[in-house]
């Protein structure tokens, strides 16, 4: 017969939960078969409680796991990194627990658990998950407590409590470790390159609707402190990506090949700031046009681009000076040149045939320039997030032309072409424009929504000079933000909708805990455990006076933990009732009366009784009360206090 | 887990042991366990807690995952914790003995011993474990005064069983550590010999000083059927009522009243061998005691004088028991 109701009462119980929740955070990594199989392992285990027959042998275990690791590798042609690491790890954690029958076996997947939750934090780093650890080890300490309980009554309450107060405890020693504990700066050894899940972010090509699907995320790309007073909104414009080749509808880099030293003249004082990147596992950092003082471990590339030597997998700090007011390349290679003003073949001819007209037309490049920004701004040219889609091989010449309807990728790609076509050698530039500044911290957030696209073109005398024709139809964009500058009947992405009073501040609220969380949580490294001490000490310290320092720390925190839990000189070792009692005895002592080990409190009160019969009452009831609170009932303060009284009014009068 | 420590190797345990021993104070009736003789050493599960914890520590400084190192971190505390909590599972636990319960030899003995603290909180899952039998569980709950623990000890001779050292150990509350404490308390059981299988017949003949000598078959008349107990002589089985009912049954017989017998050592052949004759009397003491008779016994240098009843058979049976032993 099955006794379902038995089921909570045996440990694999208590190791299932715990391991099921570990793993819910890793489910939409897993592999839908692998969704439906895991659950299904656990219920034949739990089932197995009632019914121990339906235990799988090892040839059958076999049989599971074999198919499912050949399936696991096909799925992600590994079974090493992240991802497949995981999926493989919690396939062997379920196959573990179906042939778990002893204590042994349970402390095993326990402590599997625990790794088990910290892969996820390769994945996610944020407060929830936290908050989701520290849940989690409570559910786990409790099943340890559970599997060591024995057959001594601990109920489900107190182990839930036990657990939360270890947990309690653990926190400051935890913290104490992480400030102190030597942090070493870089890599152990070269870690293993995983096939990541796309993350949402800028990507090195362009092409129409490529950026304004990007603007539906809220999700931030970066943020900056800058070191002095921040600068206008509309010069906010960070660089990423240069794409010189287009194909008549998608820009890509190309291969630049580009002045080995370019020129960068600068003709205000460098802005310093520090940008905090979030991951997007790509090479390329951002930085204000135009960098000038790089940091350290980080390329510059001949289109004033920073490079990182690696792909940024974790939140990747940097500081870094650009000139406002600068130029750049005054001579133009040759290869710039006929790149800048490459045009693919029959693409595009109604605007090409546009741009040769202008070239006509006008004698000066500048002017040529300034009639396209103004044809934009004054010709019927709408900005929109919902363009009309623009199918074919010309898709230029129909936006130009025909839908007028277009995002920053749309104008910036179309004032390219025509800058080529009149003769102007132009580049896309790629990045983000703007940000959002928090008045709690003065950091700016710049999110996928800042995401944008602008052109430069080299002019004779000046260099290449950024043009953003967006800034002509839509100057709202550039001056505050992306949804100053859509219609009011433009559908907007829903993070936009949700901008008024109240929420626009929590937002900056949650904004500020999560910049501060990054910064000296996520972000918190030897560079930083080094200002930290220098701040405590004045001085810089080595790993031996830091080490030794931990141990100071710890040793103190420790003391007063365990005094928290030894209590050695808490009074209330005894209890109240037993307090009084002795003070009692003592009394009867002094007149002589000595009660001996083998007396029972009765036999006392009988012998102390007929010493001393003037008070035998007295003591009788005192001895009453004595034996009431401690062998019968609960404490009772009233009893107790009559009692003090009593005891206190005993004259012990030899007869 | 037998009488050794977790991860140590026996010879270890042996020296650990022989150190703290000269710790142990003199057996009396009472002992607290405290610090001074508390010990803690990491399990096997201990083990496998902290090289997860240094995996997980590992992968933390070489993915600079600050989360890592804040659960690596959380872990090694926890894991201190426990050990601090194993500890305190034992420190200021008090162990009284009580009174045995005489038991025959090749019977496992109790020996009871009372726990209690001035500790308001509970103590759970303590073991103990005398020197060769199995470890016992007991808890003292939160605010009870006191509660019992039977620790099992094997007998195999007659005489007085010395309780002797014993563990008290706990891994409680997560099985990281092993907290252990080696004990001596004052306390003995009475060790009866144990009955004989298959003793001679009980020879009346041999009987000088009954009245009625001439009723040789005296003490075998059948008087009828009862059910079996415990401890009934096999040769007093009742076969054919076993067939018939399926159930064991055993002959009563009836001695007359009055009738007084005197187990005696000397009944006994002189080649038998002192340890068979001490079963053999006693034996024959359960069985008269059983057949309600008034029996005494004689023993080189001892006279019971003939009696009956539960204080009669224990004087018997503890006369033999400490036989030449005292």
């Amino acid at each position: 017969m099955l006794h379902l109701k038995n089921i909570p009462q045996h440990p694999v119980f208590w190791v299932i939960v715990p391991l099921a929740m570990v793993l819910i955070p890793h489910l939409p990594r897993l592999p839908v078969w692998m969704i439906i199989l895991l659950p299904l392992l656990f219920g034949w285990r739990l089932l197995a409680i009632v019914k121990p027959r339906l235990l799988p042998g090892k040839i059958l275990l076999f049989l599971i796991i074999f198919p499912a690791v050949i399936i696991l590798l096909f799925h992600y042609g590994t079974l090493l990194g992240k991802t497949a690491g995981t999926a493989l790890l919690s396939l062997l954690l379920a196959i573990k627990l179906l042939e778990s029958t002893q204590k042994r076996d349970y402390m095993l997947l326990i402590a599997l658990s625990f790794f088990i939750i910290v892969t996820n934090f390769l994945f996610s780093q944020t407060i929830p998950t936290v908050v989701f650890m520290l849940i989690s080890a409570i559910v786990l300490i409790m099943s340890l407590i559970f599997i060591n309980q024995g057959d001594a009554p601990v109920s489900f309450r107190s182990r839930l409590k036990m657990s939360s107060l270890m947990l309690v405890q653990a926190l400051p020693m935890m913290l104490i470790l992480f400030v102190l504990f030597p942090r070493i700066p870089g890599p152990l050894w070269s870690l293993p390159e995983d096939s990541s899940s796309p993350r949402t972010g800028l990507s090195d090509t362009m092409s129409p609707g490529s950026i304004s699907e990007l603007i539906q995320s809220n999700e931030i790309a970066f943020r900056v402190q800058f070191k002095s007073e921040a600068p206008a909104q509309n010069s906010l414009y960070w660089r990423a990506l240069v794409l010189w080749y287009f194909d008549g509808k998608t820009w890509e880099h190309g291969k630049p090949n580009l002045n080995p030293t370019p020129t960068l003249e600068g003709f205000d004082t460098p802005l310093s700031y520090t940008i905090t990147l979030e991951p997007h596992d790509k090479k390329w950092l951002f930085a204000l046009d135009m960098p000038s003082e790089i940091p350290e471990n980080v390329s510059y590339t001949n289109n004033f681009l920073l490079r990182s030597e690696s792909d940024i997998h974790s939140l990747y700090q940097y500081t870094v000076s650009s000139f406002l007011d600068y130029r750049i390349e005054q001579q133009l290679s040759a290869w710039e040149r006929s790149a800048g003003l490459k045009l693919p073949e029959g693409a595009n001819p109604r605007t090409v045939a546009l741009g040769q007209q202008w070239r006509r037309q006008f004698k000066q490049p500048r002017d040529i320039v300034q009639h396209a920004l103004e044809n934009f701004n004054q010709q019927n040219f709408f900005y929109t997030l919902q363009p009309p889609a623009t199918p074919g091989f010309d898709p230029v010449d129909q936006f130009l032309f025909t839908t007028r309807r277009g995002f920053c990728e749309h104008y910036a790609s179309s004032f390219t072409v025509l800058m080529r076509a009149a003769g102007i050698p132009a580049r896309i530039v790629l990045g983000y424009q703007g940000g959002t500044q928090n008045p709690l911290n003065n950091f700016y957030s710049v999110t996928q929504s800042d995401a944008h696209a602008w052109s430069e073109v080299w002019l004779e005398q000046e260099g290449w000079v950024r043009i953003d024709p967006t800034a002509a139809i839509a100057p709202n964009r550039i001056e505050q933000n992306l949804n100053a500058a859509l219609a009011a009947t433009e559908n907007r992405p829903f993070h936009m909708r949700m901008n008024s009073g109240m929420l626009k501040q929590l937002k900056f609220y949650w904004d500020a805990i999560d910049n501060s969380w990054k910064q000296w949580v996520i972000g918190y490294d030897s560079k930083l455990q080094n200002q930290l001490l220098n701040t405590i000490f004045n001085r810089d310290i080595d790993y031996v006076e830091l080490i030794l320092f931990l141990i100071t720390t710890l040793a103190v925190i420790t003391l007063i933990i365990a005094l928290f839990i030894f209590r050695p000189f808490s009074r209330n070792s005894l209890d109240p009732i037993q307090r009084l009692y002795g003070r009692f005895c003592k009394k009867l002592a002094r007149k002589g009366l000595i009660r001996q080990d083998y007396e029972g409190p009765l036999d006392f009160a009988c012998r102390a009784g007929s010493e001393f019969p003037a008070d035998k009452n007295t003591i009788n009831l005192i001895t009453a009360i004595y034996i009431n609170q401690r062998y019968r009932s609960r404490e009772n303060t009233k009893q107790l206090n009559n009692m003090k009284q009593m005891i206190k009014k005993l004259r012990l009068s030899a007869s | 887990m037998s009488n050794g420590l977790p991860l140590v190797p026996d010879f270890i345990t042996r020296l650990i042991k022989l150190w703290a021993e000269k710790r142990l104070p003199e057996p009396d009736q009472q002992t607290t366990l405290v610090r001074r003789r508390i010990y803690i050493l990491p399990t096997r599960h201990g083990l496998t807690f902290f090289i997860t914890l240094l995996v997980i520590l590992t992968g933390a400084i070489n993915y600079e995952n600050s989360l890592g190192f804040m659960l690596s971190f959380l872990l090694g505390s926890i894991g201190f914790l426990g050990m601090i909590y194993t500890h305190e599972n034992l420190n200021h636990l008090t162990l009284n003995t009580a009174t045995t319960r005489p038991v025959f030899a090749g019977q496992p003995a109790h020996f009871p011993i009372t726990l209690s603290s001035d500790k308001k909180h509970g103590f759970m899952n303590i073991q103990f474990q005398s020197r060769n039998g199995e470890a016992v569980s007991a808890h003292l709950e939160p605010l009870a005064a006191d509660c019992q623990v039977q620790i099992p000890l094997n007998t195999e001779q007659r005489g007085w069983l010395e309780l002797g050292e014993f563990k008290v150990f706990t891994e409680f509350p997560l099985g990281l550590f092993h907290a252990w404490s080696w004990n001596h308390l004052n306390t003995r059981c009475l060790v009866y010999p144990k009955p004989d299988e298959h003793p001679p017949h009980f020879d009346l003949s041999s009987q000088h000083s009954g009245q009625h000598a001439s009723e040789q078959d005296g003490y075998d008349d059948f008087a009828g059927i009862r059910e079996y107990q415990k401890g009934d002589a096999p040769n007093h089985l009742a076969w054919k009522a076993i067939a018939r009912t399926r159930e064991l049954q055993t002959k009563q017989f009836h001695a007359e009243v009055g009738d007084e017998i005197i187990l005696s050592w000397y009944a006994l052949p002189d080649n038998m061998d002192i340890e068979r004759k001490l079963s053999v009397l006693c034996r024959w003491v359960l069985d008269a005691d059983h057949h309600g008779l008034k029996y005494g016994l004689q023993l080189p240098g001892t006279q019971l004088a003939a009696g009956s009843g539960r204080h009669h058979r224990h004087l018997c049976l503890k006369s033999l028991a400490l036989f030449s032993r005292s």
